[in-house]
């Protein structure tokens, strides 16, 4: 049946379905039900007040799903079947702008970014124009666990300005006096190098986006790290995502060093309250580091393509970059911190949470948002990142940092490209 | 005679027949022909998305190259060169013991045995990966069994990943090549058997001198299915040794990267390089292509 059929088969029948298609209807494809996906249509619902014609339909997809039908569309060329807005984990951000140019509508010309935090403009950025709506931060934290620490001998206070090789000795006490290891890690997972490397600046990529493995002082100083954890055992093995999630939900480990959306799943124990506490993350000792990095985040992306293209960006504008009480509303039901830095002048960044014994989380993630340094992620984030994760075993047999340094740029030399 | 050669000859251009069959030949064409070849157009072009341009043979260099296309076929041909002599030799074991009719409940051990490959492969890989992570069932059984002190690091360990998953195909195939092997047993005339045990051939050396040369035929396409599924691993690797964020590596030391595996992260998890992704597809082409013949070669019938 061709589309001319199909047409003709709906007008004929019932003649409301020729009004509908009338009205914009704006098609977004994103991935998690109870994340971004609520929070869309939630957005899709305010703007529908203030514009009545508006119609949202919100695609729930698997990540993967979505990242791998969006990369066939793209390459494809055809614009039918596509949505007209598409979530983007930040990461893969500068591989989709430049692997597939023209695609994405450019939104600097409607867009004030002046009012988000910086780092989130610049991966969508590219040849001076920005792409995306930033949406969600991955701000990074340390969750710990304050009656474990206090069980090692340590307080709260110890724990708010650390280095990594203090983190490590924390790690040994705790294990000797409570039996629980510091860290749920996966060995096959790369996200943890991610966080410690942007923590002092620095990504697999320098600033002009050319693979920097070998003499990066940042990357360097996350594998040290890697290797101490791996080396003194002080971690609890995952493997994959779920298993991971189990070693801090059953309260086998003390901290949890990852972004900031995991706090609504630290809090899903309910039996945990009051027990953990929020820190900013250990320091590396190297040139340039800071407390504050990023893991994973994603932004919104309009496609140059699409029919309602005027509509979908208007409505972006609309409510992620002016609407603050939204912004209040998605941190309570979803506990999504935006980056739109007006956002926590609201109420409900304000508040003080009881399952972290009233500490102010919200205030000081946002806090640390604005500090995240800035970095390249480039085109070849996930490559690079799946060398990384692959040597990271070879740390934990004692390799020397240096060496694994090579072993990764040899490579991932012929995987960017 | 008469009647054969009085027989008005058929036309070299039957249009009846070919309007029959015409559907069939366009449908083939399109979604078969038209992407083999466009695939081996496509391995002679690179670049990043859409933005393909004609490099020659840029990318048969770039193969030769890289260090992660070579530990992707290492591991395919571990996989392959363990599992399938493994697994089809259980097969043919299994066969012969339920062809027995002596044994009570055949009916049912036969279908407990096929049961798995009715399974989907992602429901039973997600089920053994809970199985097999560090404190999971495999582990507490082994350690309250005391057959070994410490859990045994199936996720994290190059070796063990690598076993589990030989483990994982294992169950899941071999009940399907017994099949074969069954139904192929039962068309063996009983009176081959019925003689040989009167002429005193004891029961091991008929199943080695009698069933399994009779096999022959069957062995050898169940040895070429199971090759082309070797190298066309994907859903257990994915599903087992996937799950981390951005990149993430495919096992432990990348330990769990096939061929398939690799050629999807080059196409759909980096950034898209669908010239060098189709010729990494054609190694496997070419890998299936020769081993068959050999396996062929091998198998032939030999004139006496």
């Amino acid at each position: 049946m061709n589309r001319k059929t199909v047409a003709l088969a709906f007008a004929g029948a019932s003649l409301f379905a020729i009004a509908a298609a009338q009205a914009a209807e704006v098609t977004v494809w994103c991935w998690d039900p109870n994340f971004n996906v609520a929070i869309m249509k939630q957005a899709g619902e305010i703007y529908a007040k203030t514009h009545p014609d508006f119609k949202l339909n919100v695609v729930d997809f698997a990540k993967a799903d979505l990242e791998q039908k969006l990369q066939t569309g793209l390459a494809s060329g055809v614009a039918d079947g596509m949505p007209d807005i598409v979530l983007i984990e930040d990461y893969g951000a500068q591989k989709y702008l430049q692997s597939f140019p023209d695609s994405f509508a450019p939104l600097s010309d409607k867009v004030d970014y002046s009012g988000f935090a910086d780092y989130k403009v610049k991966l969508a950025t590219l040849d001076g124009k920005v792409y995306s709506m930033p949406f969600d931060s991955g701000v990074a934290g340390m969750f710990y666990r304050k009656d474990m620490i206090t069980a090692a001998g340590y307080t709260p206070a110890d724990m708010q300005d650390l280095t990594w090789d203090k983190y490590v000795e924390i790690g040994k006490a705790v294990e000797a006096k409570t039996g629980k290891k510091m860290m749920g890690f996966d060995p096959n997972d790369g996200g943890l190098v991610r966080v410690l490397m942007q923590s002092a600046g620095g990504w697999y990529f320098d600033k002009d986006g050319k693979l920097s493995v070998e003499g990066n002082v940042a990357l360097k100083g996350a594998l040290d790290v890697i290797q101490k954890i791996q080396v003194n055992n002080i971690f609890r093995p995952a493997a994959g995502w779920a298993d991971w999630v189990g070693s801090f939900t059953s309260g086998e480990v003390a901290t949890v060093v990852t972004g900031v959306w995991i706090t609504g799943t630290v809090k899903s124990q309910a039996d945990q309250s009051g027990k953990w506490g929020v820190a900013p993350l250990p320091k590396l000792s190297v040139e340039g580091a800071t407390h504050y990095s990023n893991l994973g985040g994603s932004s919104w992306y309009v496609l140059s393509g699409s029919k309602a293209k005027d509509e979908s960006i208007d409505f972006l504008n609309e409510i992620y970059a002016k609407d603050i009480n939204f912004y209040q509303k998605i941190l309570v039901d979803r506990g999504a911190v935006g980056s739109l830095l007006a956002a926590r002048n609201g109420e409900a960044y304000k508040s003080n949470d009881a399952f972290f014994g009233g500490e102010p989380i919200w205030q000081n993630f946002s806090d640390w948002l604005a500090k995240v340094p800035s970095v390249n992620y480039g085109t070849f984030t996930n490559e690079v990142d799946s060398v990384v994760s692959a040597h990271q075993p070879d740390l934990a047999k004692g390799t020397s940092v240096d060496d694994v340094l090579k072993a990764i740029d040899a490579q991932a030399q012929t995987l960017v490209q | 005679m008469s009647a054969i050669s009085t027989r008005p000859k058929r036309p070299r251009f039957d249009v009846n027949g070919w309007l029959f069959v015409g559907p069939a030949l366009a449908l083939i064409a399109i979604f078969m022909v038209f992407p083999i070849l466009h695939s081996l157009w496509m391995s002679f072009q690179s670049g990043l998305g859409m933005r393909l341009s004609f490099a020659g043979l840029k990318n048969i260099y770039r193969l030769f190259n890289d260090p992660l296309f070579f530990m992707a076929l290492t591991n395919t041909f571990i996989f392959f060169l363990v599992q399938v002599p493994v697994m089809l030799t259980l097969a043919l074991i299994t066969a012969a013991l339920l062809n027995n009719p002596d044994i009570k409940f055949r009916g049912v051990l036969r279908t407990a045995i096929f049961l798995p490959c009715v399974t989907s492969l992602v429901a039973y890989t997600v089920l053994f990966k809970s199985m097999f992570v560090a404190n999971g069932l495999v582990n507490t059984v082994l350690i309250n069994l005391g057959i070994v002190n410490v859990g045994i690091p199936w996720m994290t360990d190059p070796f063990w990943c690598r076993v589990m998953i030989i483990i994982a195909i294992t169950w899941r195939w071999t009940g399907y090549n017994m099949i074969f092997y069954l139904a192929a047993m039962q068309n063996i005339d009983r009176s081959v058997y019925e003689a040989a045990r009167i002429d005193g051939v004891p029961t091991w050396a008929r199943f080695v001198s009698l069933t399994v040369p009779m096999l022959k035929p069957v062995i050898l396409f169940t040895t070429v299915t199971s090759t082309i599924g070797t190298l066309q691993l994907f859903d257990e690797v994915s599903t087992i040794t996937g799950g981390g964020s951005a990149g993430g590596a495919a096992g432990p030391g990348n330990s769990a990267l096939t061929l398939s595996l690799y050629i999807y992260n080059l196409t759909f998890k980096f950034a898209p390089n669908l010239g060098y992704a189709a010729t990494v597809s054609y190694v496997i082409v070419v890998l299936v292509a020769v081993l068959s013949f050999l396996q062929f070669y091998a198998a032939r019938e030999r004139k006496a």
